[in-house]
């Protein structure tokens, strides 16, 4: 028999290493990270330009610096990693993890807790419906990172993006130095998905048009890829009549979304919050399986990694303390509301347990001085601007909480001032 | 006669939006809209001499995977930036690869190293 495990943590991504991280420093014994990849660091391994980890490190690293340090800071702890691993099921009467992995076959692994750390995936061309034609060329923008990063191929020529989120816009500079070229970046909002730097560092540094409120309405081409028609859409994203324009392309990368990975979170019980389609989780990144946890883009998908770590540290550091039974299960459960101004955030609820940091994001751009705040007069911040594409916080001190016993709702927004 | 100059600081995500005006000899005279030193320092280099990370991969002989990523150690002439890329291009290294490994030393003599930005081992 092989020693009774602490903390199984699922995905040895940037949330994972740092779940790992927190689990062995909070005191756990027996901290384990699946992967099922061969190499540890997830996505990260694969984004290989710099600007991660300003806030953590204060240098600016490329993503495998950035999960190199994290890794080395795992070893250190004592965290015992099993690549080549798969879960294939979590059974949730018994919380049992079963795993696949080539030398030691099938297990069945029964943790003190458990952390989800399974992060996002692209949203495919299936989800937006464009009429025409399947040829070959067309691929999602992280797809095709990996295969110009990692395997060493070059997906096409010359190259149309759909979709301005940071993965498309990121793609479209790593396409031009790589000897292709990049007719245009289409937006069928009429704000950028990513951050305004990506726009000016990745696109206008080498004058690539972007072009907002514009969307591509047909594929064209057979065995490949030939062009796809574009047209501007009106304010109910109706492509505009006589606006379309044919572009010839090879290549048509879709930086269209992610969607947390939660195949295994619904195998576990847990609930999966509607907007957010991550766990639904408190502010110890708690699941409403209370011996799950779960931390990073498999809860809410973050702009920075830096904040992918900070969550993994909690969610790793809560599951060390359950599984040492130490949390509380009486502790208190204060629902967070979205104001009016509010598409989506996470966490949902507050304990009081622990100083909390609530990750959102606006419906709808404010151009100008605004607040961002919690009620009833928990936090408010003044802010320059808010923006979809850029998350915002609100932080809470347990303190607070406590003070008010009788707190029944918080409710968060942000407003113009 | 002086000249506005505005861009977005790429320097953090933040992304402010930066003014620069620099009098008739092209010396900054002010930098307007940013909210830290780094932003200040950036603009300034902007005007004067633009810079960015480089970063890309080079095939490698015999590793778990057939290239591995690189970067300027830090940030190269934006002018030169083709002229590294091809010159990065052409590269092709040994496996293993340690992270940091000096791989083009004073790349295209723009007194900038290419290093590898992870470990790669051997099959």
């Amino acid at each position: 028999m092989s020693k009774k495990i602490d903390v199984l943590i699922i995905g040895a991504g940037p949330a994972g290493v740092a779940a790992g991280i927190g689990a062995r420093r909070e005191g756990a014994e027996n901290v384990v990270v699946l992967e099922r990849d061969w190499d540890l660091g997830g996505i990260l391994q694969q984004c290989i330009h710099p600007g991660f980890g300003l806030r953590t490190f204060k240098e600016e690293l490329t993503g495998p610096e950035y999960m190199h340090r994290f890794i080395k800071q795992a070893h250190d702890e004592g965290v015992e990693f099993r690549t080549n691993t798969m879960v294939f099921e979590i059974d949730k009467a018994t919380n049992t993890v079963w795993t696949m992995n080539k030398e030691r076959g099938i297990e069945a692994l029964n943790p003190g807790a458990i952390v989800l750390t399974m992060g996002c995936r692209e949203r495919p061309l299936g989800a937006i419906r464009i009429p025409g034609t399947r040829p070959s060329g067309i691929y999602t923008a992280g797809t095709a990172q990996r295969f110009v990063n990692m395997e060493g191929y070059m997906p096409g020529k010359r190259a149309v993006i759909l979709g301005s989120g940071d993965i498309g816009l990121i793609m479209a500079r790593r396409m031009i130095w790589e000897g292709a070229e990049v007719e245009g970046v289409y937006e069928v909002m009429s704000w950028p998905g990513g951050l305004r730097r990506n726009i000016a560092q990745c696109l206008d540094d080498y004058g690539i048009p972007f072009h907002l409120k514009t969307t591509v309405t047909r594929i064209h081409g057979q065995d490949r890829l030939e062009g796809v028609t574009v047209a501007q859409v009106d304010d109910h994203m109706t492509p505009i009549k006589g606006t379309e324009r044919y572009v010839e392309c090879d290549t048509l990368l879709l930086a269209i979304g992610l969607i947390p990975e939660n195949e295994l979170s619904r195998m576990a019980g847990i609930d999966i919050h509607p907007v957010t389609g991550g766990p639904v989780v408190n502010d110890l990144l708690q699941t409403t399986n209370p011996a799950v946890f779960a931390a990073g883009n498999v809860v809410i998908v973050y702009d920075l990694v830096d904040n992918v770590s900070d969550e993994g540290l909690i969610a790793g550091a809560s599951a060390a303390k359950f599984a040492a039974g130490k949390l509380s299960g009486s502790a208190r459960r204060i629902p967070v509301k979205g104001g009016e101004n509010v598409r989506l955030y996470s966490p949902q609820y507050v304990t009081g347990e622990t100083d909390a940091t609530i990750f959102m994001r606006v419906t709808h751009p404010i151009e100008g001085a605004c607040r961002v705040f919690a009620e009833p007069g928990l936090y408010s911040q003044r802010l320059r601007y808010a923006r979809p594409g850029e998350m915002n916080e609100v932080k809470i001190k347990a303190e607070q909480i406590r003070n008010l016993p009788d707190l029944q709702e918080i409710v968060i927004d942000i407003q113009p001032v | 006669m002086s000249e506005e100059r505005k861009f977005i600081c790429v320097s953090c995500p933040l992304g402010c939006g930066l003014t620069v005006t620099l009098d008739d000899a092209g010396e900054v005279l002010k930098v307007e809209g940013n909210t830290c030193a780094r932003g200040e320092s950036y603009a300034r280099s902007e005007v004067k001499d633009p810079r960015r990370v480089f970063a890309s991969t080079v095939r490698v002989k015999g590793g778990k995977l057939p290239v591995c990523p690189i970067r300027s150690k830090t940030p190269a002439p934006k002018g030169k930036l083709s002229e590294i890329a091809r010159a990065v291009a052409e590269l092709e290294v040994n496996a293993p690869v340690k992270i940091g490994q000096v791989l083009i030393h004073n790349v295209c003599g723009s007194d900038v190293d290419i290093v590898a930005s992870r470990d790669l081992a051997a099959v």
